[in-house]
């Protein structure tokens, strides 16, 4: 494994983000208890990566986020929310008529730069913005974040070799692995044995953090990739369902509908 | 009518040549390959720091473009239109539809053009894919200025393309007067009750052609742009003449420009002479594969004068 040099981070950001994180969560199950519910596993366990990532966008330097595994949408319009990009609080609007929020990320939301859901997608088009700032020598990285299920599309491999042989430096590949996936789990049905040793030997950098260490993961995403040749993995560890015990690590947590009474008692316990 | 414009280069070729020659001044245009551009592409050569052969990944090479149009740039993309019409068209659904990316997708190879190298290189539903698909200009044009007119509309308009080629035939494109390609390039106005030719692409144009000059009598009136928003400019201008359509085109009668002026020219008799519903099994060159399916002019002439 090649790890990365990441700076340190400071400590005044990393409270606000975990209280970002904390709000987020709340938020995801409000949609959970909305009249679509929603997949509230994959959104729950996706949440840190994004809200790391989505502060390194903040900084201005061109960095555009894209979640890859839209099915985690509850989450992306959370932690877009909590993060400013979105204003208006997604959760009751979620699956309304008359909004944006679809069930997959619909670009008619701010902050969502892909139609993703259909899996796959999201991946090359942040190689093609991580191109597009590199033909310009401008920084900023191109972020797509996946999920291990997702990584059976085969269009995410093409787009690996293609974004090696291109030499992106400033395309980062996330992958939430939580283990789960619509049928079952990653490991039943598709496993995926040494995964950052099959990035490297595509010609990436890898990195593997705990996926909900939003220190270590604002670290990673903060870390100087101007003169980088090889795209960066970083395979996240991360909870179905983290942060609700109930649902926690729970194949049954990939989409799920509950009702107010649970939702209240479910928020609180998000610490 | 003046004369046709002599032509020396192949739609692909002149797609590569104009595209080259328009990104000396737009500095924002990119080109994409995969792998099938053909060593010495010439905007390889002008212009290094923008051309990239991505491999043989056609889906990513899509997605990838319309990440370079959200950051401005104008990507012009190209592959067999077997390869992007079919293998990649959720990624022409989700970006060029669902995004307006400012996309221009070039598909040689069109219809049977691949010939003898057989039914994977062949492509005779992409029409039927790009116009399901909302907000694509869709463009086949006939010879090298057309060609050309297209490219630097494609590259003006910022809006997602898919031009559609044949493969290394060269054609006189017909004279449009201006330069500039309208919905409808008149060629022959015939005789006021006979038959309309309607033309697709390169080899209908050229059937329309050689059918003109068997029956002078005949009408031809040549589309470029096959999308819907100019298929109703077409048809308003079609419609002010009487008498049958017959519209040729290398491509399968489902989703083919026939039944879409059918649609468009309600209570007017339009027939089509197209590739069917048929496999070619054989070899043979181009206008041997195309005769297969029932392509030639014994086929043009007999719908264009049928009782």
């Amino acid at each position: 494994m090649t790890d990365v040099l990441p700076p340190q981070v400071d400590h005044a950001v990393a409270v606000d983000l975990a209280a970002r994180a904390v709000e987020a969560r709340r938020l995801v199950v409000d949609m959970a208890a909305g009249p679509r519910g929603c997949h509230l596993g994959g959104s729950l366990s996706v949440l840190d990566i994004l809200i790391a990532a989505l502060h390194r966008a903040s900084l201005g330097d061109g960095t555009e986020v894209v979640l890859s595994k839209g099915h985690a949408a509850a989450g992306l319009y959370a932690a877009l929310h909590v993060s400013g990009v979105l204003a208006e609080n997604p959760a009751p609007l979620y699956g309304q008529l008359g909004h944006p929020y679809t069930g997959h990320p619909g670009p008619k939301v701010p902050g969502v730069r892909f139609p993703t859901g259909s899996l796959g997608h999201g991946v090359p088009y942040a190689a093609g913005w991580a191109l597009a700032r590199r033909i310009g020598g401008q920084p900023g990285l191109g972020i797509a974040v996946a999920g291990d299920g997702e990584l059976q599309e085969g269009l995410v491999w093409e787009t690996c070799q293609v974004a090696a042989a291109q030499r992106l430096g400033n395309f980062v590949l996330v992958v939430d692995r939580n283990g789960g996936q619509n049928d079952g789990l990653v490991a039943d049905i598709s496993p995926l044995p040494d995964l950052a040793a099959r990035f490297a030997a595509f010609g990436f950098d890898t990195v593997e953090v705990d996926g909900h260490d939003l220190a270590r993961l604002t670290a990673v995403f903060g870390a100087d990739r101007t003169g980088a040749e090889r795209p960066l993995a970083v395979i996240a560890d991360t909870v179905k369902g983290k942060g609700v015990p109930a649902v926690e690590g729970k194949a049954g947590s990939h989409y799920v509908t509950i009702d107010a009474a649970r939702a209240a008692k479910w928020k609180r316990m998000i610490r | 009518m003046t004369a046709a414009t002599v032509s020396a280069l192949s739609g692909r070729d002149a797609y590569r040549d104009e595209l080259t020659r328009l990104a000396g001044t737009d500095p924002m245009v990119v080109c994409l390959e995969a792998d099938l551009g053909g060593k010495g592409h010439p905007f390889q050569a002008a212009h290094p720091d923008r051309f990239f052969n991505l491999g043989i990944a056609e889906g990513a090479m899509i997605d990838m473009a319309t990440g370079l149009a959200s950051a401005g740039y104008k990507p012009f993309v190209s592959t067999f239109a077997p390869f992007a019409a079919l293998r990649a068209a959720e990624s022409l659904k989700l970006t060029l539809g669902y995004l307006a990316a400012g996309v221009t997708v070039v598909a040689p190879y069109a219809g049977v053009s691949g010939a003898w190298f057989g039914t994977t290189h062949h492509c005779l539903e992409d029409l039927a894919v790009l116009r399901s698909i909302p907000g694509v200009t869709i463009a086949a044009p006939y010879g090298e200025a057309e060609t050309r007119a297209v490219v630097r509309a494609a590259v003006a308009s910022g809006r997602p393309h898919y031009i559609r080629t044949g493969r290394n035939a060269v054609f006189d494109s017909l004279p449009t007067g201006d330069g500039e390609v309208g919905p409808v390039t008149w060629d022959h106005r015939g005789e006021p009750d006979a038959t309309c030719l309607v033309s697709v692409g390169e080899e209908g144009t050229r059937l329309a052609l050689e059918a003109r000059a068997a029956r002078p009598e005949l009408a031809h009136a040549h589309l470029t742009y096959l999308d819907h928003a100019h298929l109703e400019l077409a048809a308003a201008e079609l419609a002010q003449r009487p008498g049958r359509f017959t519209v040729i085109e290398e491509h399968r009668r489902e989703g083919g420009v026939a039944e879409a002026l059918a649609l468009l020219l309600p209570g007017r008799e339009v027939t089509g002479v197209n590739a069917g519903h048929g496999w070619p099994t054989q070899g043979g060159d181009h206008h041997e594969v195309m005769g297969q399916l029932g392509l030639d002019l014994p086929a043009v002439l007999a719908a264009a004068t049928a009782p």
